[in-house]
């Protein structure tokens, strides 16, 4: 407490010195002996706080000693000869003071900003912006020496040629102004620094040297206090790699890694080996199979048949100094789309297209992503994911979490952290739908989003949440990521430069950029073009359907629909049975929720219907309605056609509604309720409305059938337990798990709260067909 | 006659696929096609009206000529159906 105030009660002095000086001399007629007394207590409390310091150096101590010595001999002086000349001194001797404070730490670095701005935010120290942090503050420190070097030259002039009045003008008044601005100045320039990426390099011209062998590439916990992978331990995993992809036979790879480290550290791997790299998110062995020729080699780190382990490359070589840069026209991959039709497709991808889109973005979005660090919530494999969260990081130098999020809870963990979220439209509703009190982040995330359109609620709520919106990107494998918006600000898309956005011949828009072949890419995606440059999407140009040789756009159906405002979310899918018609499958929000609760399923048809006579003829009307959750989509947030044409090959009954299903390989999950009018609860306890267990196992057939499409008849069934009831209006999960080799389909169903209904296996003939 | 009707509305709904309605819903008077000023009526198209001509057809053994403003007619509403059941069936 006392060192406290001896230090303040010293800066005041120190500050209001010249002041109190020329007032003494000129005002109060105090002689310049008295004044002395000034001089003399700024020694002693400069001495008391100086000796409070916890083990001096011994350089510390020497320049403490000198300072407070001369403060002394001044006072001494100036007491003993009653002469103002050598009050006048001390500005001057503070000057002096501050060169050898700031210049001494110059020559034993780190230099005092330095130490300044790394105590501010200790995180510089872990990054490679750190060398270029480093120079900066060591220019800043220079800087200020060569001020104290001036100023004090001057504050000699006012005191040896200037009279008191000009003395204690400049040393009282102009000095302090000219320190202010020095020190706005040198905030501006330092704002303008960490807004951009100062440590940006294309990932192949990266040199060894290029990054501080200290500064984190990735980490695996929150940030960068837990564990981590630096750039010496990166160099030296990739020189194994290398080593042991040199010593296959094979001209190309195929990579698949889950975690970002291994992951990075093939890429860099490969291309330093000038292989081709085909990046596939599939693992099944039927697929890899299917891409992989007699020349290719397989990377992997789970496990995966037939591949070489990159986490058991890194463990059995030994390290060489083999880091080089590589050239980029040489780098040759592939990457793999699942296609609308669901068939995976090869498109082939150039190392320049990564490295110009990954400087198109970092130029775009550098200040958003200055100096912080990337989490992901989607599959590095695609081009989304793998532009934002490996190929700018890995350039701006900016650390990389090594595992992505799965679940919003996840983000938790990360809100002291500086984050960029690599995130997709499912990851960003569940966010929305699930959350309910404000994340706390420090620092506001910045938040990207692409792979599918983002509801506007989605995005407002997740501002709500986080106190930041979301960047939406729109872009394709082909292309990369081509243009943005903030959805808040603007309902157009902004092309990212260099790209440029014209009309195909065909229509569709056509995309020319630093990232795309000579000639551009057409897309298959319709729109509108402002004369600015922005555009508007439309739809796909394969969303156009005949429906019984009338065209409609299904896009242009769904925003009919998304028009009534009762709607979250919906597809409109062309449909085949006896004739063509179309199906919608709806999600109503919150407003849609209130104005149908208690109205049958007729009725909101009727709503929707009605609303769409305006505009349509009755043949592109939707036939059919579902009302769900949810829409069924992907991992990635896609929305397939087929898996919502799926939901209407399920009959409508009036005895059961699906909220929502989802499909992944062999294992089924739909979420259904059964209405208290349902035929199931006749001729059964009227009073106590219990499911029948032969209806549910018709129901599990029933849903395995049409969304499986796979025979179900019955061979046996095991251990089926009926535990809890079902009651009407309760919804419930099903979950069915097929095994194709046995013929096993194991069921459970689950209430609301978690109780299981009931569970067990059933046994299915397996068909000749 | 209302039995008729309701058997009418029976083949229409299965030979039509729709959802979400039982023969109740259906309103004896309401148009089949697109809708009258107060709302009502089915909303069926040209493809629905060809395909409610064969189900009637299979069902009740009356046919139509090619579709023209007369047979359209017969296709205004439930009850106009009936009618024109009623008095060309052969029994």
């Amino acid at each position: 407490m006392k060192a406290v105030a001896g230090k303040i009660l010293f800066a005041v002095l120190s500050v209001l010195y010249p002041i109190l000086v020329f007032c003494g001399l000129r005002f109060w007629g105090l002689s310049p002996r008295k004044l002395s007394i000034l001089l003399l207590l700024l020694a002693a409390f400069h001495l008391i706080s100086a000796s409070r310091k916890k083990q001096p150096g011994a350089a510390s101590r020497l320049k403490e000693g000198c300072f407070v010595a001369f403060l002394l001999a001044c006072g001494v002086a100036a007491f003993a000869l009653d002469n103002a000349l050598v009050l006048k001194f001390y500005p001057v001797l503070v000057n002096v003071g501050m060169l050898f404070f700031f210049g001494a730490t110059l020559f034993r670095k780190p230099s005092f900003v330095f130490r300044l701005a790394t105590f501010a935010d200790k995180r510089i120290l872990q990054t490679a912006d750190r060398s270029s942090v480093e120079r900066y503050c060591d220019r800043v420190t220079l800087t200020w020496c060569i001020f104290f070097i001036l100023n004090g030259s001057v504050a000699l002039w006012t005191v040896l040629c200037a009279d008191e009045k000009i003395w204690s003008l400049y040393n009282g008044l102009i000095s302090y102004i000219l320190m202010g601005i020095l020190f706005v100045a040198e905030i501006g320039v330092r704002k303008m620094k960490q807004s951009q990426l100062q440590s940006y390099i294309p990932f192949s011209k990266i040199e060894a040297d290029s990054r501080p062998d200290d500064s984190v590439v990735c980490f695996s916990g929150a940030g960068l206090s837990g564990d981590v992978k630096t750039w010496a331990d990166f160099k030296a995993d990739v020189s194994k790699v290398r080593q042991a992809v040199e010593a296959e036979p094979y001209t190309a790879w195929i990579l698949n890694a889950d975690d970002v480290y291994y992951f990075l550290v093939a890429i860099f791997a490969l291309f330093q080996s000038q292989k081709k790299i085909l990046f596939s998110a599939n693992r099944q062995p039927e697929f890899i199979r299917e891409i992989r020729k007699p020349d290719v080699g397989f990377l992997n780190d789970t496990g995966a048949e037939g591949a070489l382990q990159i986490p058991k490359i890194i463990e059995t070589y030994t390290a060489k100094n083999t880091w080089t840069p590589f050239d980029i026209n040489a780098a040759k991959a592939a990457m793999y789309t699942s296609g609308t039709t669901g068939i995976p497709k090869e498109i082939p991808k150039e190392g320049w297209q990564y490295e110009n889109e990954a400087n198109a973005l970092a130029e775009r979005f550098a200040a958003g992503f200055a100096n912080r660090n990337f989490y992901m919530t989607v599959n590095h494999h695609h081009i989304y994911g793998m532009a934002f969260s490996i190929f700018v990081p890995i350039s701006a130098g900016l650390p990389i979490r090594r595992v992505r999020f799965e679940f919003p809870e996840e983000l938790e963990q990360i809100v002291k952290e500086p984050a960029v979220i690599v995130a997709s439209p499912a990851f960003l509703k569940r966010l929305a739908a699930n959350r309910k009190e404000p994340l706390p982040f420090k620092k506001p995330p910045f938040w990207l989003s692409a792979g599918g359109l983002l509801p506007d609620e989605v995005a407002n709520r997740v501002e709500e949440l986080s106190g930041n919106g979301v960047q939406e990107i729109y872009g394709c494998t082909e292309a990369g990521a081509i243009a943005t918006r903030r959805i808040r600000e603007k309902k157009l898309w902004t092309p990212v430069p260099p790209n440029k956005i014209s009309f195909a011949e065909n229509g569709c828009l056509k995309i020319d950029s630093s990232y795309t072949d000579i000639g551009g890419f057409v897309t298959g995606d319709l729109g509108k073009i402002e004369d600015d440059g922005t555009f508007q999407l439309m739809g796909r140009a394969d969303s156009i359907v005949k429906i019984e040789e009338k065209r409609i756009s299904l896009p242009e159906v769904e925003n009919r629909l998304r028009q009534t405002g009762v709607v979250r979310d919906v597809r409109v899918v062309p449909m085949t049975g006896k004739r063509q018609f179309l199906a919608a499958a709806i999600v109503l929000n919150d407003e849609g929720n209130a104005r149908f609760k208690g109205e049958e399923k007729k009725d909101i048809n009727a709503f929707f219907k009605q609303h769409l006579s305006g505009f349509l003829e009755n043949t592109v009307q939707p036939k059919k309605w579902r009302y769900l959750e949810e829409l069924p989509q992907d991992g990635m947030g896609k929305i397939k056609t087929r898996e919502v044409q799926a939901l209407f090959e399920i009959p409508e009954s009036p005895n059961f509604k699906i909220l929502k299903y989802h499909l992944e390989g062999n294992v089924l999950t739909v979420k259904m309720v059964i209405p208290s009018t349902s035929d199931y609860y006749d001729g059964h306890f009227p009073e106590f409305k219990l499911l029948p267990a032969v209806v549910q196992i018709d129901l599990i057939l029933r849903f395995f059938r049409g969304f499986m499409k796979l025979p179900t008849t019955i061979e046996k069934m095991q251990r089926v337990k009926f535990s809890n009831p079902i009651f009407p209006e309760h919804p419930v999960t099903i979950e069915e798990t097929y095994s194709p080799d046995t013929g096993k389909l194991a069921f459970k169903i689950t209430g609301e709260d978690g109780k299981t209904c009931s569970g067990g296996t059933i046994v299915l003939k397996k068909e000749n067909a | 006659m209302s039995e008729l009707n309701t058997q009418i509305k029976e083949v229409l709904i299965k030979a039509l696929e729709l959802e979400d309605i039982t023969p109740a819903d259906i309103e004896d008077d309401a148009p089949l096609f697109g809708q009258n000023k107060e709302g009502r009526g089915l909303g069926l198209d040209s493809i629905d009206a060809l395909e409610l001509g064969i189900a009637i057809k299979d069902n009740f053994g009356v046919s139509f000529s090619t579709v023209n403003e007369e047979t359209r007619k017969h296709f205004a509403s439930i009850d106009a159906l009936a009618a024109y059941i009623s008095a060309n069936k052969k029994d």
